[in-house]
């Protein structure tokens, strides 16, 4: 029913999608897998009218498809339940539902809410759910509110004549087992009225679902399988598509860490979002953590970067007992956070490169106490080079580098401030092949030049191939720990029991 | 797409911004050079400095709020109340009167930024009700009169009103000013921290920057220069009144922003604030001279903040204007 015939979608920097088709056929589920930055939710995003595709068709039965907005996909019956969740949380269940369609319950330009309610509660009972339509979405769990998702997106039923085309994009990722089983149900029991399209990178999931799966790499379509007639350890290869793996993440260039203990936590815990947890980071070196969203690894980083405040426990920095209210006295300390929100907390992306460069430690560019713009670009020049940004130069504007070279001007500016700890939130997040290559380097160099390094990262294998040590994490605790000198390498399966 | 000319890139360059005031300035000075030859003497260009100095004053503290991505929206009520303790305690302080005066600007200047950070008040919320707070005081402090300020008290203002080598005091006052406000703001950490806040604060404050404190001073700044202006006006006016600055709250935000900086912060600075109040303050003399009615003035002012955010303000760095 639906042809993506050779789309081609390009961001500044980043080619997104190159020559992608995939077709959906009537009651079917599709599977789409692929690593972070394979092209998935771009994809996805075209598909719903988010994003206009630069090049390539899609039709729907043979109708060539023209959307500049989702409320045009709409049209088309096709619907995205978001990752991120795009309910209005303190409006109603039935007013999500039918957030933007008020019109069909209006009258003299007055909502008839009952009549709101009722049809809401109509489309929840359809899909088996049993949900307070009148109840505030926050006050709803994560699970529920997915399903309220799924309820809105159905309600396209209502205005458009032909099948449904329902889009999850990674519905699962947040979902406990139990939920996840029930969403599975109610996909499974709504084949006979639409299609989907699952998005996820676990890939059982996608296989226990789907009827066929696409696999996505570097913004391409790689491989086409039924979804009976193929296993999860083989779509893994062909979805990291690497032979090499310890020469990707330089394990030769992996030494031994120094004597001493740069970051040192004893029974620290935070708001109930982890508690007693002990590590140990040595100069030089590269600590990871594992562990799946809401394990509390996120919060432990967050806690060493001093963006969270830990109430229990303590925790010392090259020996000096902590406790950091923000990222000033962090940073003050030496503490470096190369956050995963590049565009939000790692660059002033409207400030030049020059300028977040110097922005951590402006010291080192002032003289007589006023900056010296001369020093601050030759500063930032010299970074350019050594780091091989590629930019026009150190007036460039950091919102128009790419990804890659976003990051690398990120870690000059730790590096700059003369950072001793570096705390890597998903650092090669978003980032193509080549750039995360770079990143590797870059943190291999940092690590023999003695910083510590606590790396969280969105696969396990890179968290391995990096790391001197693993820790898993679960419910808040650490449930493992794993030594990753070269050549003892822990194996993912290992690490999978201990996360879940 | 191969445009002809890069307009797009041209227009989105940080300095364009900046250039296109000053294209203006010198467009306006050569229209009234031209429909008033010999307009442009020593004597009125010195006189149009004079009448700016005040808006340049206040429009210099506000600029640091809106770089910062704030607003201050108490800088006429700050003024005002600076114009009344001075004009009560010139008799019996003397010169003693200015530094109070000036005083009582950083102090509610500070209180706007405590509450602002502290209490997490928007800045136009926090300084609109400091504003009141601040007018509601030199109400209460003048009982709601202005004071005049008598031949006693004018030997100690005299000198703001007189020349040095021909060259008006007022104008010496906004030069010093403006040159200290430029160097704070393009040299010094708070006005690179300053412009790191307005132009992307959680990565600021990932940075390790003291985002409250940042704020703070700021705030505190304007709200003295704000003093500073409505001490300058009341030895220019001799007199001292609770709602002496009350028209200048629009023109000085208008100044900032018409001079270039951008109204959603991190873009901009004191330089451009100096071209923006002589733009202003040509556009009132200009006014008077075509024979608009005084009263008419704000109406004008108002179509040109309106104009010149909807014209400068970068859509692509902010998804929902509230």
């Amino acid at each position: 029913m639906l042809n993506a015939s050779h789309i081609i979608k390009t961001f500044p920097g980043v080619q997104a999608l190159r020559d992608v088709s995939i077709e959906v056929r009537p009651n079917e589920v599709v599977g789409l897998i692929g690593e972070n930055g394979a092209g998935k939710s771009t994809l996805m995003r075209v598909l719903a009218g988010s994003y206009r595709p630069d090049g390539g068709s899609l039709t729907l039965d043979g109708e060539q498809l023209r959307m500049r907005s989702p409320r045009d996909a709409a049209r088309y019956g096709i619907g995205m339940v978001f990752q991120e969740q795009s309910l209005v949380l303190n409006l109603t269940v039935a007013e999500n539902i039918y957030l933007g369609e008020e019109d069909r319950f209006t009258r003299f330009g007055i909502v008839n809410w009952r009549a709101m309610n009722a049809a809401a509660r109509r489309q929840l009972a359809k899909i088996g759910i049993d949900i307070d339509v009148t109840a505030r979405t926050s006050e709803l769990t994560f699970a529920a509110r997915q399903m309220v998702e799924l309820a809105k997106a159905l309600t396209l039923e209502e205005v458009v004549e032909r099948q449904l085309l329902i889009l999850l994009d990674e519905p699962t990722s947040v979902l406990n087992a139990a939920d996840i089983e029930v969403l599975f149900a109610r996909v499974r029991s709504l084949k006979s009225r639409a299609s989907f399209v699952f998005v996820s990178h676990r890939l059982d999931e996608v296989l226990a679902i789907s009827d066929r799966v696409y696999t996505m790499k570097d913004g391409a379509v790689v491989a086409e399988h039924r979804a009976a007639e193929v296993t999860a350890p083989e779509l893994h290869e062909i979805m990291v598509g690497r032979g090499l793996q310890a020469e990707y993440y330089r394990e030769a260039r992996q030494q031994q860490p120094r004597e001493t203990v740069m970051v040192e936590a004893k029974g620290l815990g935070a708001n109930g979002a982890y508690h007693g947890v002990d590590l140990k980071i040595r100069a030089g070196e590269i600590v990871g953590i594992a562990g799946v969203v809401g394990s509390g690894r996120e919060e432990v980083t967050r806690t060493i970067g001093g963006f969270l405040q830990h109430d229990a426990g303590e925790m010392k920095i090259a020996g000096d007992a902590v406790h950091f209210g923000s990222p000033e006295p962090a940073v003050r300390k030496g503490i470096g956070y190369v956050p995963r929100e590049r565009r939000l907390e790692g660059l002033v992306m409207f400030l030049s490169i020059a300028e977040n460069i110097s922005l951590a430690d402006l010291s080192s560019v002032m003289r007589h106490g006023a900056i010296d713009y001369g020093k601050e670009r030759r500063l930032a020049a010299d970074w350019i080079k050594r780091l091989r940004i590629k930019a026009p130069g150190p007036d460039a504007a950091c919102r128009k580098l790419s990804g890659g070279n976003q990051q690398k001007v990120v870690l000059a500016r730790w590096m700059t401030a003369g950072s001793r700890i570096l705390v890597l939130d998903h650092p090669t997040r978003g980032l193509d092949v080549g750039a995360k290559e770079e990143v590797y380097e870059l943190v291999r160099d940092l690590s023999a030049q003695g910083v510590a390094i606590l790396l969280i990262s969105d696969t396990l294998e890179e968290t391995i191939g990096l790391s001197h040590q693993v820790l898993v994490m679960r419910d808040g605790e650490i449930t493992a720990r794993f030594d990753a000198s070269p050549g003892k390498k822990p194996n993912q399966v290992d690490l999978l029991r201990a996360m879940v | 797409m191969n445009e002809p000319f890069p307009f797009r890139q041209v227009f989105e360059g940080k300095w364009t911004q900046g250039a296109i005031p000053l294209v203006l300035l010198v467009a306006l000075l050569l229209i009234i050079e031209i429909a008033a030859p010999g307009f442009l003497t020593g004597e009125t260009v010195s006189l149009l400095f004079a009448n700016t100095a005040v808006l340049f004053i206040l429009a210099t503290g506000v600029t640091f709020a809106i770089l910062l991505g704030g607003i201050d929206l108490s800088i006429q009520a700050v003024a005002s109340l600076a114009s009344v303790i001075l004009a009560q305690l010139l008799p019996s302080l003397g010169l003693a009167a200015f530094p109070l005066a000036i005083l009582s600007g950083l102090a509610f200047g500070t209180l706007s930024g405590i509450v602002h950070v502290k209490l997490r008040v928007p800045s136009f919320v926090a300084t609109l009700a400091t504003g009141g707070v601040v007018t509601g005081l030199a109400l209460w402090v003048s009982d709601g009169r202005a004071i005049t300020i008598e031949e006693a008290g004018r030997e100690n203002t005299a000198w703001i009103n007189a020349s040095v080598a021909g060259l008006p005091v007022v104008v010496l006052i906004s030069a010093v000013i403006g040159i200290a406000a430029f160097l704070a703001q393009r040299y010094t950490r708070f006005g690179r921290q300053a412009i790191a806040v307005g132009a992307g604060e959680p990565a600021a404050w990932a940075a390790g920057i003291n985002v409250d404190r940042t704020k703070i001073i700021a705030f505190a700044a304007s709200g003295m220069l704000a003093a500073v202006a409505g001490v300058v006006l009341a030895a220019r006016l001799s007199s001292g009144s609770p709602v002496l600055a009350n028209q200048l709250l629009l023109p000085a935000i208008a100044a900032v922003i018409v001079g270039g900086t951008a109204i959603t912060g991190g873009l901009g600075g004191v330089a451009r604030t100096a071209v923006g109040a002589l733009i202003i303050s040509i556009v009132r003399i200009g006014m008077t001279f075509v024979g608009v009615n005084i009263f008419l003035e704000n109406m004008v002012f108002g179509a040109v903040l309106i104009a010149a955010v909807a014209i400068t303000i970068d859509r692509s760095k902010i998804a929902v204007i509230k």
